[in-house]
């Protein structure tokens, strides 16, 4: 039986995962993917704690019961990181039309 | 759900989209009109603030507040956004920014940061720091063909990102343990259940997630290479605005949600207070751009504003918001002259301020009282934000001993700081001029640094108004 | 006191300010406006003052004493929860003494700089600053509060750095005003701390609830000597006391008449106002210790600067070591509880030092240079100029009846009474002061012209080396330099008195330094004590064995310093000739030279090397250092910013994960 814990170290390790290939990558964009999959792991352990949570709580003012919170959190997330992926991925190309690399290693004109 | 408590932000929305539409049939070479607009049309929120103002409510189940810190954040925000406005007119049309974009994404931003004035509730939260985020990146990449633009962008954005990685991680965290996202809920979860190691964990990382925000060590580091290769008007907006809504943000977290776990942080922004503002000042002394040693003066001034979240009292609480709209009016006064001496000399090098006071008397004399604003000269706002401020967490030290070296600390940054703005006055007034030939300043930015400096000396010689409203909005986070 | 109303105080500081406002957005192309705005605006301010002294004077007269001669004004300034800081104007005495001396000297220096800044291209913004100065001075001096005071305290310190730098170009101008706006700010940061520590105890910024908050115990014991030794810091930093009184030699960088109003008459007097100000809660400190610590370091600075005027050849130097000297004087006086004495030589010394300064300026006007070896024989040609600065160097030494007699000779009989070793540092230093007064005196106007280019350049001339003692190789030589004097003219001729506008207020100046002192004399019942002390009857014995002496002391001052400087030069050529047997007399005299020169060479100016030195190498190197520290771990610290996003990025985490484990291990263990 998989139990909450399982998810959360499944989070956990994906966000390290992720975080990992966000600071050792060069490639701008394989940093944008890398951070979508932080998010992503974020996702999971929300539903996670969305799921197994639900029977415990009936919050009176929150905004819905709390089963579906976590869900909602994470349809947002999914969203938000969507839009800033967009704007990531157009801010790259700006970099690659000045400069022809999108190495972040070469993006330090200012430093110190 | 009572739409009326929103109508600023929709109004501002309703402009920014307007701007867009009125951008589309403007011919090339009428765009300037859409910088009058934003400004005039400014006038829309700001009445439905105003007329906000008073009102204690919660709507939208529990995710929207209005209350006394709300409209004083929602009106430094409006003041931010103005000047900011102001002081680009001159300066989109001669980076050719395109304006339309710049004024909507500028009052997007602006709506953004008001919501996360007013929210309660993490999702809330989550979505308006992210909304004022975006807007944000773009703005900070919009000169196009600029290198040092572009750059600035992407820093900010995917460091932006990875902070919120951090803070969403700590959101899911603290929304595990306490099965509510609603703050007040969080509270009484905390209070019943105690705090575990992982509520410590989803503390710290939301506290990340804000620092990133508010620019304080060690999640500062892309504020001086962002604020030096953004647009002048945008690092003004960046470093006032934008760290004040991180502010209004961690006011209610912490004060609200995390209150139970008072003991965990209270310690925390007291080292972060006293490591925040010594790197701050420090690095500042040896920065040779103007932008770039702002930008360490605002990372000292961020510690400043921590010392009273490390007090957490409604005094210090109270203290926090003064000096926060001190620095806010006095910082956008700095910049704007920047923005006027960069367009004529073309450099934002210390050095090149030599003999300014010669060339553009007017501009350097605001200079440098927005300077000596920031050092905390009398009689100027940062002088008497700085006295209330501190000895509001003076007098929370009772409680609380370390607060005594806390102010301290302060102190002796204050004085060091002095160095380096006076750095800057030194050049304009006593160093050599290359040309006596005088400077022409545009209208616009006239009127801005003018519509600054007023500030500046208004609230440094007579803060009652002030003092009295943000210490009836900190007594609503106190209750 | 009818006449006078307390609200007609705040018009004071009021003229001078719309002045700065009026100069500096209006009329600052038009030079001659500019100055005579500022002049009518001082002048204005003047009127108002007198009239505020008139009424106390009056009131004090038909013997209204004590806080009948007090009139406070106080407002709310700004009030919100526990925090109410007030803001208040206080019209006694001491406000309306330190009125009237800085609105007199303002006004005057402001008359004479007309002539003096002629043709000056920042002559608008000259007066500018002047007049803010003013304003700030006057603000400083009727804050019946700390808060005031402060504000008032940084505004004069911003005109000080302003016009120490007022000629930019000139880079030791602009490291002198640096420098003395960052020593002073040391002493700014205990004048702050100690204002907290009162206001965190007594709960209040105003004087009198502060005074009477200590009086019922809210304050005392050490922490109150802790604070008013942290307030006195402030009065170090700012009358240049030992050790922060590096900046004030340097800061004669600035234009003379600047000196002669800010480092001399009114802003370096500050410290000593404060002290005066404050002085109840200084005397309450346990055994009066606060006190103890003013009168030593006053006495020492007294006596230590004195030692350094000694040397100096550069004539606004030997101004600048006589006025910390004089502070310091002013500071002991108060320290040990003479209080009055203390006031009565700030307000004499104002106007004598003032005179000093402007007639320096005078000469340097004259001659374009300002090192007194390369003058001599002046008097002839600056007649004014000579006599009136004969009047303030008479008061200076303290030669009865110049005014600066009566204040010092109360301040050294405070001393004689409380502490000996005060007494005796007081007697040596006043000796020293006469001494190198009127050496400067001697130097510059008598004897023959030194500094012409057609001078014949030979032993006596351009100045052997750093001592004048010895500037003169043999008699011979001064013959040979006089017959060659006569025969074939010099670079003298082109030497003339300054114009009216600045001889004018010279005079001005020398009725005071004649006369001022006599308000405090016997003769007068002591009015001015009395009145400074609030009417309280002043009736002191005279100590006839201090007063003497005094005399004796500045009369043998005064009397070496014109055998090696006067009579060496004139009897040596004229009498020794004629008449051979005075030529031994001569001789003898010369040895007497020799000796005095051996004893100044190997003691006094070894002892005031070693001072020049301790001031360049320790005190300034101890700012220095701390300001190199902080650079270089700024310049450490900014290598951190590598321009690197994943190094940023690691930051943000690396942080994160460090401050949750401290977190979670600290809080576990609790």
């Amino acid at each position: 039986m998989l139990s909450l814990n399982h998810f959360l170290l499944l989070g956990a390790v994906l966000f390290s995962i992720g975080l990992y290939g966000a600071l050792s990558r060069r490639n701008a964009v394989a940093i944008l993917m890398c951070i979508e999959l932080m998010f992503n792991a974020v996702n999971i352990t929300l539903v996670a704690f969305a799921r197994f949570l639900a029977p415990a709580a009936t919050a009176s003012q929150s905004l819905a019961p709390v089963s579906t919170v976590g869900q909602v959190f994470t349809i947002f997330v999914i969203t938000v990181a969507a839009a800033e992926a967009a704007v990531g991925l157009a801010i790259v190309l700006a970099i690659y039309r000045t400069r022809r690399t999108i190495s972040v290693e070469d993006v330090d004109l200012m430093k110190w | 759900m009572n739409l009326n408590l929103l109508l600023p932000e929709i109004s501002l929305c309703v402009l920014a989209v307007v701007l867009i539409v009125i951008d589309l049939l403007l011919p090339q070479g009428r765009k300037s009109i859409l910088g009058y607009i934003a400004l005039v049309g400014l006038a829309f929120p700001a009445v439905f603030t105003l007329s906000l103002a008073g009102v204690q409510q919660v709507s939208f189940s529990g995710a929207l507040v209005v209350d006394q810190v709300s409209v004083f954040f929602k009106l430094l925000f409006l003041i931010a956004a103005a000047l900011v406005i102001l002081s680009s007119f001159d300066y989109t049309r001669r980076l050719s920014i395109l304006q339309g974009e710049y004024y909507a994404l500028v009052l997007f931003a602006t709506s953004g940061m008001m919501l996360m004035a007013s929210t309660r509730e993490l999702i809330s939260i989550y979505i308006a720091l992210e909304f004022t985020s975006i807007t944000l990146y773009v703005l900070a990449a919009s000169i196009r063909n600029d290198a040092k633009s572009s750059e600035a962008g992407l820093k900010y954005l995917l460091l932006g990102a990875l902070s919120s990685g951090a803070l969403l991680y700590g959101m899911a965290l603290t929304f595990g343990l306490t099965g509510s996202t609603v703050l007040n809920d969080i509270a009484s979860a905390l209070a019943q259940r105690g705090i575990s190691a992982a509520a410590v964990l989803g503390l710290v990382f939301i506290a990340a997630g804000f620092g990133f925000k508010i620019a304080t060590v060690p999640f500062h580091m892309w504020a001086p290479d962002v604020y030096e290769g953004a647009p002048t008007p945008i690092t003004a907006f960046l470093s006032v605005a934008s760290k004040a809504a991180g502010f209004a943000l961690v006011l209610r977290v912490f004060l609200t949600a995390f209150e139970p776990a008072e003991k965990t942080w209270l310690p925390l922004f007291m080292v972060l207070a006293a490591v925040t503002m010594t790197l701050g000042n420090f690095v500042a002394i040896r920065q040779t751009n103007i932008k770039r040693m702002l930008a360490y003066s605002s990372i000292a001034h961020a510690g400043y504003v921590l010392t009273g979240l490390a007090a957490a009292t409604a005094g210090a609480t109270s203290g926090m918001l003064v000096y926060l709209l001190a620095y806010t009016l006095t910082n956008l006064g700095a910049f704007i002259a920047i923005i006027a001496f960069s367009g004529q000399v073309g450099s934002d090098q210390i050095e090149d301020y030599n003999g300014l006071s010669r060339r553009a008397p007017v501009v350097s004399l605001g200079l440098a009282i927005c300077l000596l604003s920031l050092a905390g000269v009398p009689p100027m706002a940062g002088f008497i934000s700085k006295v209330y401020l501190f000895a509001a967490v003076f007098d929370a030290a009772a409680k609380n001993s370390g607060l005594y070296y806390l102010v301290v600390i302060a102190l002796l940054n204050s004085a060091v700081s002095i160095f380096y703005y006076l750095r800057v006055v030194k050049a304009m007034y006593f160093g050599p001029a290359a040309t006596e030939e005088s400077l022409h300043t545009a209208f616009s930015l006239r009127v801005a640094l003018s519509a600054a400096v007023a500030g500046v000396l208004i609230v440094g010689i007579y803060p009652t108004p002030v003092m009295q409203a943000a210490s009836v909005a900190a007594q609503v986070l106190f209750h | 006191m009818e006449s006078f109303s307390i609200e007609y105080l705040g018009l004071i500081p009021l003229f001078p300010l719309l002045a700065f406002v009026i100069i500096a957005l209006v009329t600052r192309p038009l030079k001659r406006l500019s100055a005579y705005l500022s002049i009518l605006a001082v002048f204005a301010s003047l009127l108002v003052s007198a009239w505020a002294l008139y009424s106390l004077v009056i009131a004090f007269l038909s013997h209204a004493s004590g806080e009948a001669l007090v009139k406070e004004l106080t407002v709310t300034w700004f009030s919100v929860g526990g925090v109410a800081l007030p803001a208040g104007l206080i019209l006694d005495p001491l406000t309306a003494m330190m009125l009237i001396v800085v609105t007199i000297v303002s006004f005057l220096v402001q008359v004479y700089s007309q002539g003096y800044m002629h043709d000056d291209p920042g002559y608008s913004k000259y007066f500018a600053f002047i007049s803010l100065f003013t304003t700030s001075m006057l603000i400083l001096v009727m804050a019946n509060n700390f808060l005031q005071l402060y504000i008032g305290w940084e505004l004069v310190g911003l005109c000080s750095y302003l016009l120490i730098g007022f000629w930019y170009h000139k880079p030791e101008a602009a490291a002198a005003a640096k420098k003395a706006f960052l020593t002073t700010r040391l002493g700014d940061l205990g004048l702050l701390v100690g204002i907290l520590i009162i206001y965190f105890t007594t709960h209040s910024f105003g004087f009198a609830e502060i005074e009477h908050e200590i009086k019922v115990g809210a304050l005392s014991g050490g922490l109150l000597t802790v604070a008013m030794v942290c307030v006195f810091l402030g009065a170090v930093g700012k009358s240049a006391q030992f050790p922060l009184h590096v900046w004030l030699p340097d800061a004669m960088e600035g234009p003379t008449p600047v000196s002669a109003l800010i480092h001399a008459a009114t802003m370096v007097a500050a410290g000593v106002y404060l002290v005066a100000r404050t002085f109840e809660m200084f005397a309450a400190s346990p055994d009066q210790q606060a006190l103890l610590v003013v009168a030593y370091v006053g006495g020492f600075t007294a006596i230590f600067a004195a030692s350094m005027g000694l040397v100096m050849n550069d004539i606004k130097k030997v101004m600048a070591y006589s006025t910390i000297s004089q502070l310091g004087y002013m500071m002991m006086g108060l320290g040990v509880g003479a209080y009055a004495a203390g006031v009565f030589h700030l307000f004499n010394h104002a106007f004598f030092k003032a005179l000093l300064f402007l007639g320096s300026g005078s000469v340097i006007h004259a001659v374009h240079d300002q090192d007194m070896r390369n003058m001599g024989g002046l008097g002839g040609k600056l007649k004014i100029t000579f006599v009136t600065m004969l009047f303030a160097s008479l008061a200076l030494a303290g030669i009865p009846p110049f005014s600066g007699f009566w204040s010092k000779d109360e301040i050294l009989a405070g001393a004689f009474e409380k502490d000996t070793l005060l007494y005796i540092i007081g007697a040596v230093a006043a000796f020293f002061t006469a001494f190198y007064i009127f050496r400067a005196m001697f130097m510059t106007f008598t004897g023959k012209y030194r500094g012409a280019p057609a001078h014949d350049s030979h032993g006596s001339a351009g100045g052997h080396g750093h001592d004048s003692v010895h500037a003169s190789a043999s008699p011979e030589d001064e013959l040979r330099a006089k017959v060659k004097e006569h025969a074939s003219g010099h670079g003298e001729h082109g030497i003339h008195e300054s114009p009216w506008v600045m001889t004018v207020p010279l005079i001005l100046l020398a009725i005071p330094s004649l006369l001022s002192g006599l308000l405090g004399s016997p003769f007068m019942g002591m009015a001015f004590q009395s009145f400074i002390e609030k009417g309280a009857e002043v009736h002191e014995e005279l100590n006839y064995t201090v007063m003497m002496s005094s005399i004796a002391i500045a009369v043998a001052g005064i009397l070496l310093s014109s055998l090696v400087y006067y009579f060496k030069i004139i009897p040596a050529n004229l009498i020794s000739r004629p008449l051979p047997w005075l030529h031994a007399f001569v001789l003898n005299k010369y040895a007497m030279d020799d000796l005095y020169g051996w004893i100044v060479n190997s003691v006094v100016l070894g002892a005031s090397r070693a001072a020049l030195w301790f001031d360049q190498y320790v005190v300034d190197g101890i700012v220095n250092g701390v300001a190199n520290l902080v650079g270089a771990a700024g310049g450490a610290l900014r290598k951190v910013e590598t321009g690197q996003i994943p190094n940023y990025g690691l930051a943000i985490f690396a942080g994160a994960v460090v401050i949750s484990a401290v977190l979670i291990i600290s809080g576990s263990t609790l």
